[in-house]
C-alpha cells in the first residue's frame, strides 16, 4: 500500500523505474527549456448585462447563467449585485472575479456605513457615481500590475443629486458612460435596439418606467434569441428615488421562435 | 511483498516522481495573456494665435466597430479650484487609451493644484507642459498610451500649444492633430496654417514663385478651420464622430463650444 | 530665566507645562553664539554680509565659507553651527534643481526658503512608520537672498522651522545692536552699494575684531549678474569706501 495518495495511480517507481519527466517543463521537474505559459482568461463566464436611463432613474438586467466554455454550467448565478438604495453594480465576464468584487462592494459598504443609522432618506449615501469611481479605478490598478479582474460592469444608480447616473467600466479600467450601455454581445444585438429608444440624454430625460422595462425586456429576449450564452430566466433591477426593486427570477415572456422557420443554410437542411 | 511494502514507507521517497516544487517561484517571472492596452478612436486637434489658444477633439468611444458612447470628452481642464477646475488656464487633449488619458489627467491636475498650494501662484504652461512631459516620461517601460496635447496662453498672454508623444517627448508648436484622424488633418493645416504649397500669386512661375509666409490667424478662422476639420474627418474616419468639443482659452479664461458632428 | 526647565527640555519633541519647546529654544541660543550676519533688500538686488571670525592669523580666510551659493539666483548667508548648515543648503539645492528640472523654471525664494524650514522640523522620534532624520534641531540660521519673478526678496530662517521675510535683517552674535542700526538707517530708495556700505558699517560696529577686507565677506543677487561672492579686490574696494579705514 502506498501512503501517498498523490502516488495513487501513477506508475509505481519500484517496478517501471523512476517516472521520466525529461519532456515536461523545467517549471514540473523537466528538462524542457520553455517557459511557464501561463495563460489568462476567464473561466465561469457571465454574458451581457444592459441597462437605459429613463426620466426617474435606471433599469438594468443580466441572465442569470455562468458559462464554463460553451457549457451552460450554473443556471441560478444572480449577476446584479445591490451596493446600497442607490446603486446597483451589473457584472459580465468572470464569475469568481464577480464574487471577489461582491465581497470588496460589501466590505466596501460596510466601511462606509457603520458609523451611522440605518441610512435616512438623504443620509450619507454612497452614490452610483461614486461606486463607480471606485470600482473603475480597482480596475485600472489591477490592469497596471497586470493581474486583471476579467469583468465588463455596468452601474447603474443615481448620482450625488439624485439624478439617473449609468456608467461602465471593464478589466482594462476603460470607461464611460451614455443613456443606454450594453457589455458583451449585448453591445452589438442589444446596444441598436436602445438607442432607437434613447439616442440620447434628451431622449432619455422624456422615457418613462414602463417603457424602459419593456424595452429592457425586449432586448433580453432578443439577445436570447442570437447569443448562445445566454438563458431565458434573467434578473432586472429599477433604481429611482424611491430605491432598488430587484427581481432575480423573471423569465422571458412572449418568445416566438417563428423566425428560426426561416434560417436557411445550415445542417443537413436542403430546401 | 515485504519489498514492495517498504518502498512505500512514508520514511523512503515518495514513489510518486513529479516535482513537488511550487509550480511558480514567488517573485519570478510571470507570463498572463493579457493585453492591457485598446484603443479608443476619436481625433484632437489644436492651434493657437496671437492671444488666443484653442483645442478640440470629438467625443466618440469606440471599440473596434462599436461606438461606446457619443459624449465621452477627451478635453480637460487643467489645475484651478474643485473638481470642476473653476479658474483653470490650461487644456489637456488625451487621445488613445481613454482609461490611461483619465490616469493621466488626474495625475497632471493633482500636481498642477499641488503647485499652487506649493508656491502661491498659478503655475505656468511652461512649466506645466515641462512636468507633463516627465510624467509620461517616468512610465516610459508601460507607458500612457495616449498623444497629449497642452494648451493656454504663455507669459506673454501668446497662445501656447505643447504637442507630446506617449513617452514624453515634446515640443512648441502653433498647431498639431493628433489620434485616429490626424493623418487626414495635418494636411490640411499644413495647407491652411502654415501656408505649405500656397504661393503669391503676384511673384512669377518656377523658380520666382514666392512661398506664402504663415501668419497669426483670427479667433473666427481657427475656429472655422477646427469645424471644418472634423467635420470632414467624420465623413471619412469611422471612428471621429457623434460632437466636436472646443476649448478657447483666451486671457479672459476658457470658453467651451461644442456642435454636433455626424452619428453614422 | 532657568527655573522649572528641569525635565522638560530632555524629549525633544516634549513640550513643557507651559507650552514650550525648550530644545528648539536652545537652538536658537546656539545662533546668538554665531558670527553676524546680514542682509539688506535693495531695489537693485539684494546684498548678504557675514564675519568671518579669523581666530588665528595662519588661518586661511579664504576657507571661511559662511556664504553659499543655493542655485544662480539665490544666495544664503549662514550663522550658527556650520556643519547643520551643510545639510540644510544640500536639500535646498536639490530642491531647486528639482524644482527647474520638473517645471522649467527658477525656484522661488520663498519656496526655497519653505523647503529648508520643512526640513527644520524633521527632528526627533518620528512617526510611526516613518523614519526621522535628525536627533536634535538644527544649531544654525540662515538669511536666504534671491531673485526670482517678483524681484528681490531677503528671508531669515530659523531652526524652529519659521520663516520671515524682512527688508533687512542681522543674526548672530552681533544681531541685536546690528538689528538697532538697521532699523535706524534702512529706507526703501537704498541702492545696491549703499546697502553695501550699510552692510559693513554695521558689521563693523558689532565686530569684536577690527573690520578689514580679509574678515569680512559680502555677496549680492542681482537680476543681471545674479548670486555672486565679491572677490578680494571688491571686498578691498568696498572696505576702502568705508570711513576710519
Amino acid at each position: 500500500m502506498n501512503h501517498f495518495p498523490v502516488g495513487w495511480g501513477r506508475p509505481r517507481d519500484d517496478v517501471y523505474g523512476a517516472y521520466n519527466p525529461s519532456y515536461l517543463p523545467q517549471s514540473h521537474g523537466g528538462t524542457q527549456a520553455n517557459p511557464i505559459t501561463h495563460t489568462q482568461s476567464p473561466i465561469v463566464t457571465g454574458t451581457s448585462v444592459l441597462a437605459i436611463k429613463y426620466k426617474d432613474g435606471v433599469v438594468i438586467a443580466a441572465d442569470n447563467l455562468a458559462s464554463y466554455g460553451s457549457l451552460a454550467r450554473f443556471t441560478d448565478v444572480k449577476r446584479l449585485k445591490q451596493f446600497n438604495r442607490k446603486a446597483v453594480v451589473g457584472f459580465g465576464g468572470d464569475v469568481s472575479d464577480m464574487q471577489y468584487l461582491d465581497r470588496l462592494l460589501n466590505s466596501l459598504d460596510v466601511e462606509e456605513n457603520y458609523g451611522g443609522d440605518a441610512p435616512a432618506e438623504s443620509g450619507p449615501h454612497m452614490s452610483a457615481k461614486n461606486l463607480h469611481a471606485y470600482l473603475s479605478k480597482v480596475m485600472y490598478k489591477r490592469r497596471s500590475d497586470f493581474n486583471p479582474l476579467w469583468n465588463a460592469m455596468l452601474v447603474a444608480g443615481l448620482d450625488e443629486s439624485d439624478k439617473p447616473f449609468l456608467a461602465y467600466a471593464d478589466l482594462l479600467g476603460t470607461t464611460y458612460s451614455s443613456p443606454s450601455l450594453a457589455t458583451g454581445f449585448g453591445a452589438h444585438l442589444a446596444q441598436p435596439i436602445m438607442r432607437r429608444a434613447v439616442p440620447n440624454e434628451a431622449a432619455s430625460r422624456e422615457l418613462s418606467k414602463e417603457q424602459a422595462v419593456e424595452c429592457i425586456k425586449e432586448c433580453m429576449k432578443v439577445l436570447f434569441y442570437r447569443d448562445a450564452r445566454s438563458m431565458p430566466v434573467y434578473s432586472i433591477a429599477v433604481i429611482d428615488g424611491k430605491g432598488v426593486d430587484l427581481k432575480e427570477d423573471e423569465k422571458l415572456e412572449n418568445q416566438s421562435w417563428a423566425f428560426a422557420e426561416q434560417i436557411r443554410g445550415y445542417g443537413t437542411q436542403t430546401v | 511483498m515485504a519489498a514492495m511494502m517498504q518502498s512505500a514507507m512514508p520514511t523512503s521517497e515518495p514513489g510518486y516522481s513529479f516535482s513537488q516544487a511550487p509550480q511558480s517561484v514567488a517573485g519570478g517571472p510571470r507570463q498572463h495573456g493579457f493585453y492591457p492596452y485598446t484603443d479608443n478612436g476619436g481625433t484632437t486637434l489644436g492651434i493657437t494665435g496671437s492671444d488666443f489658444a484653442v483645442l478640440a477633439g470629438d467625443t466618440r468611444s469606440t471599440s473596434g466597430y462599436n461606438i461606446n458612447s457619443r459624449y465621452a470628452p477627451k478635453l480637460f481642464k487643467i489645475g484651478g479650484t474643485g473638481s470642476a477646475n473653476e479658474g483653470a488656464r490650461i487644456v489637456l487633449s488625451v487621445v488613445g487609451f481613454a482609461a490611461d488619458g483619465n490616469a493621466l489627467k488626474e495625475r497632471l491636475d493633482t500636481v498642477v493644484k499641488m503647485y499652487k498650494f506649493q508656491h502661491n501662484k498659478e503655475m505656468s504652461v511652461h512649466a506645466c507642459a515641462q512636468r507633463l512631459s516627465h510624467i509620461l516620461y517616468n512610465k516610459r517601460f508601460f507607458p500612457y498610451y495616449v498623444h497629449a496635447i497642452l494648451g493656454g496662453l504663455d507669459e506673454n498672454g501668446v497662445g501656447a500649444l505643447y504637442s507630446y508623444d506617449p513617452v514624453g517627448s515634446y515640443e512648441r508648436e502653433t498647431c498639431r492633430s493628433a489620434g485616429a484622424a490626424s493623418s487626414l488633418i495635418t494636411p490640411f493645416l499644413d495647407n491652411q496654417v502654415n501656408l505649405k504649397n500656397q504661393y503669391d500669386p503676384t511673384s512669377g512661375s518656377g523658380l520666382e514663385k514666392v512661398t506664402k509666409a504663415p501668419q497669426p490667424l483670427s479667433r473666427q478662422t481657427v475656429e472655422e478651420l477646427v469645424t471644418d476639420s472634423f467635420t470632414s474627418a467624420a465623413e471619412r474616419q469611422i471612428e471621429v464622430g457623434d460632437g466636436l468639443q472646443m476649448f478657447i482659452i483666451t486671457k479672459d479664461g476658457i470658453e467651451e463650444k461644442y456642435m454636433e458632428l455626424k452619428k453614422d | 530665566m532657568f527655573i522649572a526647565r528641569s525635565e522638560y527640555d530632555r524629549g525633544i519633541n516634549t513640550f513643557s507645562p507651559e507650552g514650550r519647546l525648550f530644545q528648539v529654544e536652545y537652538s536658537l541660543e546656539a545662533i546668538k553664539l554665531g558670527s553676524t550676519a546680514i542682509g539688506i533688500q535693495t531695489s537693485e538686488g539684494v546684498v548678504l554680509g557675514v564675519e568671518k571670525r579669523v581666530t588665528s592669523t595662519l588661518l586661511e580666510t579664504s576657507s571661511v565659507e559662511k556664504i553659499v551659493e543655493i542655485d544662480k539666483h539665490i544666495g544664503c548667508a549662514i550663522s550658527g553651527l556650520q556643519a547643520d548648515s551643510r545639510t540644510l543648503i544640500e536639500h535646498a539645492r536639490v530642491t531647486s534643481q528639482s524644482h527647474a528640472f520638473n517645471y522649467a523654471e527658477p525656484l522661488s525664494v520663498e519656496s526655497c526658503t519653505q523647503s529648508i524650514c520643512d526640513l527644520a522640523l524633521r527632528f526627533g522620534e518620528g512617526a510611526e512608520g516613518e523614519e526621522s532624520i535628525m536627533s536634535r534641531p538644527f544649531g544654525v540660521a540662515l538669511l536666504i537672498g534671491g531673485w526670482d519673478e517678483d524681484g528681490p526678496s531677503l528671508y531669515h530662517a530659523e531652526p524652529s522651522g519659521t520663516f520671515y521675510r524682512y527688508d533687512a535683517k542681522a543674526i548672530g552674535s552681533g544681531s541685536e545692536g546690528a538689528q538697532a542700526e538697521l532699523v535706524n538707517e534702512y529706507h526703501k530708495s537704498l541702492t545696491l552699494q549703499e546697502a553695501e556700505t550699510l552692510t559693513l558699517r554695521t558689521l563693523k560696529q558689532v565686530m569684536e575684531e577690527k573690520l578689514d577686507a580679509k574678515n569680512v565677506q559680502l555677496s549680492s543677487i542681482t537680476k543681471d549678474k545674479g548670486f555672486r561672492i565679491y572677490s578680494d579686490e571688491e571686498m578691498k574696494e568696498c572696505v576702502g569706501k568705508l570711513e576710519g579705514n
